[in-house]
């Protein structure tokens, strides 16, 4: 079977497109070819040979987010898009760029600088992860309180259909409402629609000053309800994250001088994190006066950065996810109206895995919570305890979620637990429409089958 | 199902009262903002969702096509009833339900006019940001069905990127939720791609939308040009400098004379153009990026600039930008508004050709619009009693748009396409890419029962009627 479709794809494309899926493993399955279209013509005729064979295609980007997602009720072929990695159109002066989906954000963001702009898309090892990746997640980051999703700054896409089709919506200006706005169609919709070959986003200018706030609290509790406080305030930071003391473990291998400064070298302490951009006064009196309100609001000790290091703390705690998850047992992202975050967080604090505690990132501007629970130090237990531990503890969450009417996402689980559950919780009343949708898109269902909710 | 028969039924579900009928009733609901028109059967006012959701489907059953009405502002013919339909409109659904201050939102019915959403929420220091220009009649649900934009969306984005959650009916009277409370949901942004649909989906009958605070300081800026040109290089040069203002809005010399024989809006009478610039922000924000674009305005040659930073003042700089459409009454009795949408670049050049266009026609064109977005608004003047009149301005306005199109733009940035524009979806879109856009309408509405005949091409020509520009009306 593996040379039968290696051997086809091959003659289609020629042998160069096609190999082996060595380290291509999803949720234990070993998909059996990768293929890297060349282009678009190439893109097109896997796509239709696909559709032909009942092949399913699993899209790929940078690889750094295969593992959402539920176990693909089949693993054919991966779709490499790297190929697909070139600035098609950027002019600064319209302040809106067009690229190809298999590029990585931070070259995306390194051309863009040329341009004195940025987009405000955030993602995890933005070395790696593709803008293609990031729109099918359609996840933010740090600053989504902010900046929102990355379906707030899509103004344009392509779309290879599953007949092979290129097909787009929307276009290179920033404001449109011709035809229906296919781009929140795609975004977010992990590709089971269609593969993104293009994106087109509506740019900002970059700010020339930044400044970080990193500010000790004795509980996450207490850091919760001050960036509750300063988020209602002139003063708001762009983004606003609390962190429970296990992370500040993390924190200490990333920067010696911040463990220092707030004396976590011998102790461990919820921390919160503000993070500014703007002119260099605006900032300043941001920065001063979120201070003042974090101290007034319980927090013990400040530390102040600017600039670069400001910048590179954002982007640890943009990558905390991707580095915590490596060593988690279960990993779940909770969205909630952001004034729930402090009960939600309160609530499932005590939920054990194997007798663990969760390490909560929580931004109580946006109202996402991630819970981590690391994996337990004597690895002798049985992978089916584990199981049903882990089972226990997301049942326990999703009651409690279910409650306060959010969503609750299974980020990072043993594939044994992944079998049992739908990783994207309970399905919302329009799961009907999505399934007819996803019908009328892929009706061969080729493109990552059963991996998004409701077994689409 | 006989008409007798469908009225009658229809008051079964919503009260006597609460359907209009009578031709003469009927008249002020065959048209909206645009030059189309089209007597609906009948229009009903329902007061809740379960209301919406019996007339859908009884409407459904007996095939007679549903819209979606709001109050008539649209400027695309996108609430003007199919042949054989029926309307409902919101009136009686026009409650703010919930204010929630904390997590900044707030639960309308659809029928909520936008600016008392706006007014009501401002007393809590919050705001709702897309300002439509007609946002003292228009309403939240119509909103929703045009995506509807304002000259504050150059920084806050439109409608969609506001709304949080709706419930829905759909063609068979099923009534589900779209997106939630939460900024983040599961599945397929379905809350994003009906918000723009244009009714044919379905009818939003709550809706959830996120709230802004106030700013602390607001700063609007005036400059005057002697001519277009330096004013579209003073955008470019706002641009440039990393600004990104609340609103940058361009006004030019036919709109200012025909504003200033109305009203002083204290536009010297020879300008060439003036520049609206609003900046919002920390008030060491506004002071230091206020000082750049003053300097920008002056550098590209304005020959006077003012500001204003108290509210009362603010609003007479705004006075002429708000007003112009009713003050082109002045010049034409009928207007045909054109709402196409260039790269910010081609500003200069497409004002060109769309002036190009107007000597070509010989039909006074005035541009007001919103210059930061790259969102043009040439509006065609003309007097319908001249015969031959309105063909020639849909002849010049589909010019327009083949020269917006042809710079990189579209048809469309905020008016929606309607009836007005079915036909020149093919001048931005492959049949390919509407037939995926239909395969969405499929799913929402098999039967295509909601607002039938609108936004793709069929061939059908809508009959075009003109109207007299009206000083209630804006753009």
């Amino acid at each position: 079977m593996q040379s039968y479709l290696i051997d086809q794809l091959s003659q289609l494309l020629g042998g160069n497109s096609v190999s082996t899926s060595d380290g291509h493993e999803i949720d234990g399955l070993t998909p059996q070819a990768v293929v890297r279209p060349a282009d678009l013509l190439q893109l097109s005729e896997i796509m239709r040979w696909a559709a032909s064979k009942q092949v399913s295609l699993l899209p790929r980007g940078g690889g750094t987010r295969s593992s959402l997602g539920n176990i693909p009720l089949k693993t054919d072929v991966v779709l490499d898009m790297g190929a697909f990695d070139h600035v098609l159109d950027y002019q600064p002066a319209d302040m809106t760029a067009t690229v190809e989906a298999g590029m990585t954000l931070s070259s995306m963001q390194r051309q863009l600088a040329l341009g004195g702009e940025f987009v405000p898309l955030e993602s995890a090892q933005s070395d790696r992860s593709t803008i293609g990746g990031i729109l099918s997640v359609g996840a933010g980051g740090p600053l989504s309180h902010t900046y929102g999703l990355p379906r707030e700054w899509l103004i344009g896409i392509s779309v290879m259909t599953t007949k092979g089709i290129v097909t787009k919506a929307g276009g290179k200006v920033v404001k449109n409402v011709t035809g229906y706005d296919l781009n929140k169609l795609y975004t977010g919709a992990l590709g089971t629609l269609g593969v993104i070959v293009e994106a087109s986003f509506k740019l900002l200018p970059r700010e020339p000053h930044s400044g970080a706030l990193v500010v000790s609290f004795p509980t996450v509790e207490a850091s919760i309800a001050a960036g509750r406080k300063l988020l209602h305030t002139p003063a708001a930071p762009l983004g606003y994250h609390c962190v429970s003391s296990g992370v500040t473990n993390w924190l200490k291998h990333f920067s010696q001088p911040v463990s220092q400064e707030l004396g976590l070298e011998n102790r461990e302490a919820p921390l919160c994190f503000s993070y500014f951009a703007g002119r260099a006064q605006a900032t300043k009196r941001r920065m001063d006066e979120a201070t003042a309100v974090l101290l007034s609001e319980g927090g013990n000790a400040t530390y102040r950065i600017e600039g670069n290091a400001a910048d590179e703390m954002l982007k640890w705690l943009t990558d905390t996810a991707s580095i915590i998850k490596t060593s988690s047992t279960l990993v779940m992202k909770i969205s909630v109206q952001p004034q729930l975050a402090s009960s939600v967080s309160k609530e499932c604090a005590d939920i054990t895995v194997l007798g663990q505690i969760p390490d909560q990132v929580v931004d109580p501007g946006f109202g996402s919570i991630r819970f981590f629970w690391s994996e337990p130090g004597n690895d002798s237990t049985q992978a089916s305890d584990v199981d049903q531990s882990v089972l226990d503890a997301i049942q326990k969450i999703r009651a409690i979620i279910h409650r306060y009417k959010g969503s609750a996402v299974v980020e990072n689980c043993p594939v044994g637990v992944k079998r049992q559950i739908d990783i994207w919780g309970h399905p919302p009343d329009s799961l009907e429409l999505m399934q007819s949708i996803k019908k009328r898109f892929d009706p061969d269902c080729i493109l990552n089958p059963g991996r998004f909710l409701g077994g689409i | 199902m006989d008409f007798r028969q469908l009225i009658k039924s229809l008051q079964d579900i919503v009260g006597e009262e609460n359907v209009v009928y009578h031709s003469d009733d009927l008249l002020v609901f065959e048209y909206d903002g645009s030059v189309d028109r089209g007597m609906p059967e009948a229009v009903v006012f329902p007061s809740c969702t379960d209301e919406v959701s019996r007339v859908v489907k009884l409407a459904s059953s007996a095939g007679i096509p549903v819209v979606g009405r709001g109050t008539g502002t649209g400027l695309s013919g996108g609430a003007i009833a199919p042949p054989g339909g029926i309307q409902i409109a919101f009136p009686r659904m026009n409650h703010i339900l919930e204010v929630d201050t904390g997590n900044r939102l707030a639960i309308v019915e659809p029928g909520v006019i936008n600016l008392h959403l706006d007014t009501r929420v401002r007393k809590e220091g919050l705001r709702y940001a897309p300002d439509p220009s007609s946002q003292k009649a228009c309403s939240l649900g119509g909103n929703i069905a045009e995506n509807s934009g304002g000259p504050h969306c150059l920084a806050y984005g439109t409608t969609t990127n506001h709304v949080l959650g709706m419930e829905v009916v759909l063609e068979d009277g099923s009534i589900i939720n779209l997106g939630s409370l939460a900024r983040e949901t599961v599945g397929y942004d379905l809350r994003g791609v009906f918000t723009g649909s244009e009714g044919t989906f379905g009818i939003a009958t709550q809706i959830a939308v996120r709230l802004l605070p106030i700013p602390e300081a607001v700063r609007t800026f005036l400059g005057v040009f002697s001519d277009i040109e330096s004013a579209c290089t003073a955008v470019s040069a706002v641009i440039e400098h990393g600004i990104v203002p609340a609103a940058l809005e361009m006004i030019d010399a036919l709109t200012i004379q025909a504003v200033q024989k109305v009203t002083d809006a204290g536009y010297p009478d020879n300008a060439g153009a003036v520049l609206l610039i609003e900046l919002e922000g920390l008030r060491d924000e506004v002071d230091e990026i206020g000082k750049e674009v003053e300097a920008a305005l002056w550098d590209t040659g304005a020959t006077q600039v003012r500001t204003a930073e108290e509210a009362k003042e603010r609003e007479q700089l705004w006075v002429g930008r708000n007003g112009a459409l009713g003050a082109l009454g002045g010049i034409a009795p009928n207007y045909f508004l054109v709402d196409g949408v260039v790269p910010r670049t081609q500003l200069a050049k497409v004002l060109g050709q769309v002036s190009t266009i107007s000597a070509k026609y010989d039909i006074p064109i005035a541009n007001v619009f919103h210059a930061g977005d790259g969102n043009l608004h040439p509006c065609l003047l003309f007097d319908e009693r001249q015969p031959g009149s309105l063909e020639k301005i849909m002849e010049a306005g589909t010019e327009v748009l083949q020269v917006c199109v042809d710079a990189g733009g579209t048809l469309t940035g905020e008016h929606g396409v309607g009836l007005e524009k079915k036909e020149q979806m093919p001048l931005v879109y492959s049949e390919d890419d509407m037939a995926s856009m239909l395969l969405v309408r499929e799913s929402f509405a098999p039967t295509n029962n909601m607002n039938p005949g609108k936004i793709f091409p069929d061939g059908i020509k809508p009959i075009p009627h003109a109207h007299p520009a009206a000083p209630g009306m804006t753009i």
